[in-house]
């Protein structure tokens, strides 16, 4: 890498801190004296993926290794890709700058489907070939994982592994065959069909896709012994014992998380019907209280932080709550460690935990009742109820916040205007609650902010054989909110539906898709996640010309027993038995508690006997 | 007790910008333990000011903050510890105890110093600017007023660049070697990179007459010290020590 032109594109573009590295805690080796380097790879911007909790364990983690480098790289803004392209400078890794084609592995992590054009901008900008069939003995092996790699067909072309579930003991095996086989010199086939052989991975290129005239999926066959007719995903049994980084990189720049991140737990046990979430990472496991009270003392001090967040999908669930925020609060409070609790139940929060919590420092609160009426919470299993949310604003506007942020979905199955019309009341029961409350107790300048997104229909969820909503019907439900919500000290927040029409089709998308990607890329597309970047035309027209309808993916209802380009991957949640059933509860309304409770039968303990009780 | 910090900001961290610096610094401070004063009040933020703002790909061989103690410690273990917790690239040099009614930095700092390389670059390698510093100053010093824009966040307001300017010389050893002293103060001042500008194309040295930045060229700044006048005298920040 020629550091000079290097530093010359950087004096000339935004942020330069994005791609500088040198941060606290970064890890420094000699690459040299290494024999795998891996370039772990984030399909955004910086200050995106540096807030991403996987990769930073993941980082630390295999930087344990002595065989191992594992160095960053995200995708450069645009105004740097335009310079690099410009100076014929390739992508590089934060931490040595060496082209990421100089690397073993590039390892993609899949957050979110809108960033796949990142992921093919980032591979031509390394040098490497966009398919794997591409790609020879000298080129790196291009490895996914993370939540969107259970449905991973959309990219088949172009990834050559992908590692299914939690990675830190997956990734381990994965760089142990790899250690090997590097030394054995034997082919890049080779070393595929080994890894094939590691519980977790899964070799697109493996298997021979086949389609009925209608473009449905007719059946998906091995083509390759060393390939298991199904892959499992891997589940890391004990989280105590599991590794969790003690310290972590402090970003100069301000990330979107700019914090510690404790994780409380995996899983999680409510069983909501549209969460992707809650339905691939069961079984729930927790970290003992005794851990993460070390963990956090620990990373405090690396890492100076003046903010902690419990981050788990539903952390307010974490058996020993309020014991372990007690805990840390009367541990950090000299230290003067800010606590906050994100994605928050309403209806375990209790009013003194709200003051507890205040003692250091003012955080934002926000409650996630994500549809307007009970009936249609409980079509998607969502268990809050109206005097959940009232108990809790109420509670905490007495306490002195004045702020409170409302989530909630539009297009979700079954909605009819009433349950619309129930989001703006929810908006106005806020708002009462807050004039009933106390003039000396609250404090003045109420904001209630509604965030209103468009349903995705995602896979392994009870709703994948829904359509979603059309973008007309999409635009006239935010119209009706937005008149709806025109209400004094109410923000109403919307998102773009062509975002949501494209996430809906990459969301269920089969093979024939990474046509249409590489169409969309070619023709300007990136950052497709960003709506300033959002190019509809290039979308459209890749569509056009690969004779593919988007309709096919997003609009469709599916048969019971229609074969899904995902079907060979198990997540251990099962489709007939459970997810089918769930669908068919969630069209009579009626819910299913949460597996803590008693259990549900998703079939998650086929994988991990043992984890449930 | 209140304590003054001076430190470097060098090569591999200069594209942070002032913010950046700032809770890089609060969070060193948290990480070595050094017990730092907080404010009183809703929000409560510990107590540090800092010299005027750098630019974002300066490097600086000295910069100043002021932080205020809860309780005394050795200075001795202040620097050992900081300088442990402090990201490479930003290096203590020195730290000394100044009188609590010090005024703010900000307000006493008149002068800072610079030292520029310009370079142009081609397209495959990098080599040495042909660019004749003697005629350079020569053209800024035969022109009475030179009127630049000065563009901030609100709006746009022409100024006499040589208002913000000491003095600009050429190294004694080295001839590619420019010194640069500039005003600094309440007035509004200028930056380096608008005089190099400026005087490279008063004559006609731009490699691109028309370009409005520098961008055509590889330009390194360096800022070497921050002064004010005592006695008719320029002293540093460190002549504040009070024991």
């Amino acid at each position: 890498m020629d550091k000079l032109r290097l530093d010359h594109i950087m004096g000339q573009v935004t942020k330069p801190v994005r791609y500088m590295g040198n941060e606290y805690n970064m890890v420094v080796k000699d690459p040299s004296q290494v024999s795998i380097r891996f370039a772990f790879a984030f399909p955004d911007v910086y200050e995106v993926g540096m807030s991403h909790l996987g990769m930073k364990i993941l980082y630390h983690q295999l930087n344990e290794r002595d065989d191992t480098y594992c160095e960053r790289v995200f995708a450069p803004w645009v105004d740097m890709e335009e310079k690099m392209r410009q100076e014929d400078i390739p992508l590089f890794a934060l931490e040595t700058k060496s082209p990421v084609s100089n690397f073993d592995i590039v390892g993609f992590t899949l957050q979110y489907e809108m960033s796949y054009t990142n992921i093919l901008n980032m591979l031509d900008l390394a040098g490497i070939p966009l398919l794997t069939k591409e790609r020879g003995e000298d080129h790196p092996f291009v490895l996914v994982g993370g939540p969107c790699a259970y449905n991973v067909e959309p990219l088949a072309d172009f990834v050559d592994l992908v590692a299914l579930g939690e990675g830190e003991e997956l990734t381990e095996e994965l760089l142990d065959l790899y250690g090997e086989w590097k030394d054995s010199g034997e082919s890049r086939n080779a070393f595929l069909e080994r890894s094939a052989g590691i519980p977790g991975i899964y070799v697109p290129s493996f298997y021979d896709v086949s389609y009925l005239e209608d473009g449905r999926v007719s059946e998906i066959i091995p083509n390759n012994s060393a390939a298991p007719k199904r892959v499992a995903k891997r589940i890391v049994r004990d989280m105590d014992s599991v590794y969790f980084p003690e310290r972590v990189i402090v970003p100069f720049m301000d990330i979107v998380h700019d914090r510690i991140m404790l994780e409380l737990f995996r899983g999680c046990t409510r069983g909501c019907r549209f969460c992707q979430a809650g339905m691939i990472y069961r079984p729930i496991r927790e970290r003992s209280p005794e851990k993460l009270l070390e963990l956090a003392e620990k990373l405090v001090r690396s890492t100076g932080y003046e903010e902690m967040s419990l981050s788990s999908l539903s952390s307010s669930d974490y058996s020993g709550l309020e014991q372990l925020v007690r805990q840390l609060m009367s541990r950090f409070e000299e230290d003067r460690v800010a606590l906050s609790l994100p994605s928050l139940r309403l209806d375990s929060f209790e009013k003194e935990f709200i003051e507890e919590m205040q003692k250091v420092r003012k955080t934002g609160l926000t409650f996630a009742p994500e549809a307007g009426s009970q009936r249609l919470r409980d079509v998607i299993n969502k268990g809050v109820t109206e005097e959940d949310l009232v108990k809790t604003v109420s509670d905490s506007f007495a306490s002195g916040w004045n702020s409170v942020k409302l989530y909630f979905m539009i297009g979700l199955p079954t909605e009819t205007e009433e349950d619309l019309k129930g989001i703006a009341d929810l908006a106005k029961l806020v708002k009462d609650c807050y004039y009933q409350t106390d003039k000396e107790k609250r404090q003045k300048g109420l904001k209630i902010t509604i965030s209103a997104s468009s349903f995705v229909p995602k896979p392994f969820t009870p709703f994948q054989w829904e359509p979603q909503d059309t973008m007309e019907q999409l635009r006239e439900k935010q119209q009706y909110l937005r008149s709806a919500l025109r209400i004094k000290n109410v923000d109403y927040n919307w998102h773009d539906s062509e975002v949501s029409y494209m996430e809906a089709v990459f969301a269920r998308g089969d093979r024939r898709l990474g046509q249409v990607l590489l169409s969309a890329w070619q023709n300007g597309a990136r950052f497709d996640g960003w709506t300033e970047h959002f190019n509809w035309d290039a979308w459209n027209k890749a569509f056009e010309d690969n004779n593919l309808q988007p309709e096919f993916y997003a609009y469709r209802r599916r048969k019971k027993d229609e074969v899904f380009p995902w079907d060979h991957i198990d997540t251990g949640v099962s489709k007939a038995s459970f997810l089918w059933m769930e669908w068919q509860k969630a069209q009579k309304a009626e819910t299913t508690p949460d597996c803590r409770l008693n259990c549900t039968g998703c079939g998650i303990q086929r994988l991990g006997e043992g984890l449930c009780q | 007790m209140r304590v003054l910090l001076e430190y470097t900001r060098e090569e591999r961290v200069k594209y942070i910008s002032h913010l950046d610096l700032m809770r890089s610094m609060q969070r060193a401070i948290r990480r070595a333990g050094i017990p730092i004063a907080y404010s009183q009040g809703f929000n409560p933020h510990p107590v540090m000011a800092f010299t005027s703002a750098l630019s974002v790909g300066v490097t600086s061989e000295r910069e100043y903050a002021d932080i205020v103690l809860t309780e005394s410690m050795s200075i001795a273990v202040l620097k050992e510890q900081l300088n442990h917790a402090l990201p490479k690239g930003i290096t203590l040099r020195e730290a000394i105890v100044i009188d609590e009614k010090t005024p703010s930095l900000m307000s006493l700092i008149e002068r800072a110093d610079y030292e520029l390389r310009v370079d142009l670059l081609d397209k495959d390698q990098t080599r040495q600017a042909e660019i004749d510093w003697n005629k350079a100053i020569e053209a800024y010093e035969n022109t009475a007023e030179i009127w630049i824009e000065k563009k901030s966040k609100k709006r746009v307001s022409t100024v006499n660049l040589k208002d913000g300017v000491w003095d600009i010389r050429i190294d004694q050893e080295n001839p590619s070697l420019v010194h640069l002293e500039m005003k600094l103060g309440n007035k509004g001042s200028v930056k380096p990179d608008s005089v190099i500008h400026a005087i490279l194309k008063l004559s006609e040295q731009l490699p691109n007459p028309e370009a409005e930045d520098l961008s055509d060229l590889r330009v390194s700044i360096n800022r070497t010290g921050l002064y004010f006048q005592r006695n008719g005298k320029w002293i540093t920040p460190l002549a504040l020590k009070k024991y």
